[in-house]
């Protein structure tokens, strides 16, 4: 999977002389059983070899850590390889852990439906605009030919999945999958000299945020980290107005919850409004706002460290209209990925822009 | 020197078992039934429970001593005495001895804690019985055997069950048993063990008893006969002669032979529906018997705990949920074998896990759980006082019920609650927030906004022995009111 990717990486940037060319890797996995090696030993690529790694923001993080070595002047062309095989590990979802007997059960999809009911309560919105998403990021996968699932289903069979932990059902939640994604960043000033369209970091921010389920302040309606990282991300990229200026985003939706808080959260549109905006369309790919339009963590597949940055790969076909059939309608020079993780206590957003 | 019960509770686990059920049929609220504890239950979560609320009854005094009379203990070398001192939060220098082996232990623990309080070596002395009921799916006996505990506070200050008289014998023979390793009892033929153990034994040990009294059993106003099974008791009293009205009520068919508790729960029964001046007559058996007598000396307590806890139940709806619920049914799950918690975790851990301690920040006053070292409100460094939420109600904030999470009986509710303290002058307070497991309730009935208490349960057995830690439960009416 790395060679895969890194390998089409290279083809896509016009490097034919990986050793020479490329200064740095940078990795992210949060699964991996030998570290970095794993990848210089994949490529047979022996360059300064980083290992980083923040729960399910691990992706981004790579990219933003690899971006911070560039801007600081230490690298000029470096390699982010992104990727995960938790099929490997053994047990066939996340890992239920069991080495304490606090903060049980300590299960992805209950830490992140704590949001559900008070969000419910206070907006109105239900288990079927969650199903809407689920629709509508499997429709985006059908399209997507790396998928991994490529099943369209029907809002009915959203809301009938067999129970993971409320409200979440089956299609609620992500398919955790392997796989890997790669990027080649460059000086900015060098980019053109790799291809005639290269896309730009923008902005790349990563936002921290206490313990949800400790934290006294909390109201359970937003994921904090979100905001964090999001503000963070913009100040850099200069958006000041994320509703206009941003034209598509990939959006973590380990669950479908997480993609609605996203939406809030990420400033699209108003806090309490996703239910409104989901009915309309507004997130598919004809809409304003088009979101995961390969599918998402939830038909495209999670292998943890990859998503960030497959969704920055996603990002720049979009950009460079190279998305085929699942293009999205409307015309875009700034799209926005974004992955949180933790309890969630963890998230990087990235803005990548291109100049016509 | 009076010396006696200052006050008393049990626990009655909230899970019943019918006949019908055991049958595999349906369950039928008119027929016979046992109490069961659950998966997260266990003699130790059952003494821990009885012991709270005897405690609390007293509001809360000091004790030097605590004893735990079970013959079900998680382990042959541990001791249990001190896995409850820690979850009541007890001082290191409260004394903890456990009596095991026999079913006579509840009162041979209430002999030596009279003995030790009559001494002056001791203030007071809190005397857990309490048994998880090792029956063998589809035997016989299964109906009668019941789980539970009963808690017993000894002293001489507020004595308002005086002992009056105690006698003890032993008897070596082989009626009942387990052996090492055994996870189910054993038994003779049983008209050979009742005829010569129990039913010789016990009537001998109350004759004697009453000999060396100068008594008769018609002086007491109600006489507990611990019994294995209904018709040994029925034997039993009509061998002694006891009235019909003087008959405490075994619980066979509602609660089950509880075993060191069975006949302890007969005497808080008593004690909570009798009058001054009222004796209590008490015989137990297991290996000998002990007999004991009580008088009542001054008025019953208000609350009642028998009542409320036969009251608190919910039906066990089919057979095979039993069997989960005692790791008896095979499952997808993997066995937890495997070498469990490290013990230099539990080590670190043990005031959080079994005695809910947190902290609170003694510049900013925000609660902490668990304990750290900086504030997550104000940065203070070091300035903490440790505080103890057991006692505390809770609110529940949010929740999940996450089916996902390998449990005998999902799905797992849990929540992330926060803690509410509540002064003495009636202020309210918050404490911190916990991501906690709720027990004992429907799946439906979550809320937003309800309030808890907590429980101490047993989260799961990794490395084969039990690892506690405590749940929420939904706080009844009552509590409600009191709150």
């Amino acid at each position: 999977m790395i060679v895969d990717a890194v390998y089409e990486a290279y083809d896509d940037a016009s490097i034919n002389d990986p050793a020479g060319q490329i200064d740095a890797i940078y990795c992210g996995s949060l699964y991996s059983k030998s570290g970095p090696v794993e990848v210089s030993e994949a490529l047979k690529l022996y360059k300064p070899l980083t290992s980083v790694m923040n729960y399910c923001a691990t992706g981004t993080e790579a990219v933003r850590a690899a971006a911070m070595s560039i801007a600081a002047g230490v690298y000029e062309t470096v390699l982010v390889v992104g990727y995960d095989k938790p099929k490997d590990r053994g047990v066939s979802g996340p890992t239920v852990n069991i080495s304490d007997v606090r903060g049980l059960p300590a299960t992805p999809a209950g830490w992140f439906a704590v949001c559900a009911q008070p969000y419910f309560e206070k907006y109105g919105a239900g288990k079927e605009h969650l199903a809407k998403i689920a629709v509508k990021n499997h429709y985006n996968g059908s399209l997507a030919p790396k998928s991994f699932l490529k099943k369209r289903i029907s809002v009915e069979e959203a809301m009938n999945g067999r129970m993971i932990s409320w409200p979440f059902g089956l299609y609620d939640c992500a398919a955790q999958t392997d796989g890997c994604a790669a990027v080649i960043l460059t000086r900015a000033d060098q980019a053109r000299s790799y291809r005639d369209n290269p896309v730009y970091i923008k902005g790349i921010g990563s936002g921290c945020a206490p313990d949800p389920n400790r934290d006294p302040t909390f109201d359970f309606r937003r994921w904090k980290p979100t905001e964090n990282a999001a503000r963070e991300a913009y100040a850099m990229a200069g958006v000041s107005n994320p509703a206009k200026e941003i034209h598509l985003a990939q959006v973590h939706d380990c669950f479908t919850l997480t993609e609605l808080l996203s939406y809030e959260d990420l400033g699209f549109i108003e806090k309490g409004e996703a239910k409104n905006y989901i009915d309309d369309g507004y997130f598919e790919l004809d809409g304003g706002l088009p979101v995961n339009t390969d599918g998402g963590l939830k038909a495209f597949g999670h292998p943890t460290g990859a998503s960030g940055v497959r969704m920055m790969v996603e990002n720049v076909l979009q950009l460079q209209k190279r998305a085929g059939e699942r293009s999205i309608r409307r015309d875009a020079t700034l799209a926005l990925s974004h992955n949180i993780g933790g309890f969630p206590t963890g998230c990087a957003v990235a803005i990548l822009g291109i100049e016509r | 020197m009076m010396v006696g019960v200052e006050t008393a509770a049990c626990c009655i686990p909230y899970r019943r078992l019918s006949l019908p059920v055991i049958r595999g049929g349906r369950n039928d609220a008119a027929a016979p039934e046992r109490a069961v504890a659950w998966f997260d239950e266990d003699s130790i979560t059952m003494a821990v429970e009885a012991a709270r609320q005897c405690l609390a009854y007293a509001q809360w005094p000091d004790i030097d001593g605590l004893i735990l009379a079970s013959t079900s203990s998680p382990y042959d070398e541990k001791q249990g005495a001190s896995i409850v001192a820690r979850a009541l939060n007890l001082p290191s220098h409260v004394s903890t001895m456990d009596v095991a082996q026999s079913l006579r232990a509840g009162t041979t623990a209430i002999q030596y804690a009279v003995a030790a309080v009559k001494s002056g070596e001791m203030k007071r002395v809190l005397v857990l019985a309490s048994d998880e009921r090792a029956v063998a799916p589809g035997s016989p006996g299964e109906i009668d055997l019941g789980d539970g505990a009963v808690a017993l506070l000894i002293g001489a200050d507020d004595v308002k069950l005086a002992l009056s008289g105690s006698r003890s014998t032993n008897n070596e023979m082989m009626d009942v048993w387990r052996r090492s390793g055994d996870r189910y009892l054993h038994s003779w033929e049983d008209r050979f063990i009742k005829k010569h153990g129990y039913q010789h034994v016990l009537v001998s040990a109350v004759r004697e008893f009453c000999e060396s009294y100068r008594c008769e059993v018609k002086d007491f106003s109600r006489v507990c006969l611990y019994a294995p099974d209904p018709r040994s008791h029925k034997t039993a009293v009509s061998e002694l002669n006891v009235a019909k009205e003087c008959v405490q009520d075994p619980f066979f068919g509602r609660v089950g032979n509880i075993g060191v508790g069975a006949a302890l729960l007969q005497l808080v029964a008593a004690f909570e529906s009798l009058n001054v001046g009222d004796r209590i007559l008490l015989a137990s058996y297991g290996d000998g018997a002990d007999v004991l007598a009580f008088e009542l000396v001054s008025a019953p307590p208000s609350h009642a705990t028998v009542p409320r806890a036969l009251e608190r139940r919910k039906p066990v709806l089919r057979y095979q949920d039993f069997l989960s619920a005692k790791g008896l049914q095979h499952s997808e799950y993997a066995d937890a074998d495997y070498q469990g918690i490290s013990a230099t975790v539990q080590y670190r851990n043990a005031k959080e896990n079994l005695g809910l301690v947190g902290q609170r920040c003694k510049s900013c006053d925000t609660h902490q759980f668990p304990r750290g070292r900086v504030c997550g409100q104000c940065g203070e460094k070091d300035s903490w006082e440790e505080v103890c939420y057991s006692r505390d109600f809770a609110r529940l904030l949010t929740y999940t019920k996450d089916a996902f999470f390998p449990a005998p009986e999902p799905p797992t509710l849990a929540g992330i609650v926060e803690v509410e303290r509540h002064s003495v002058d009636g202020g309210k307070s918050r404490g911190p927030r916990m991501h906690i497991q709720v027990a004992e309730c429907e799946k439906d009935a979550l809320r937003c906004g309800m309030q808890l208490k907590f429980v101490f349960r047993c989260i799961h057995r990794a490395g084969k022995r039990p690892n506690y830690f405590w749940k929420c439960v939904p706080i009844d009416e009552r509590e409600s009111q009191a709150v």
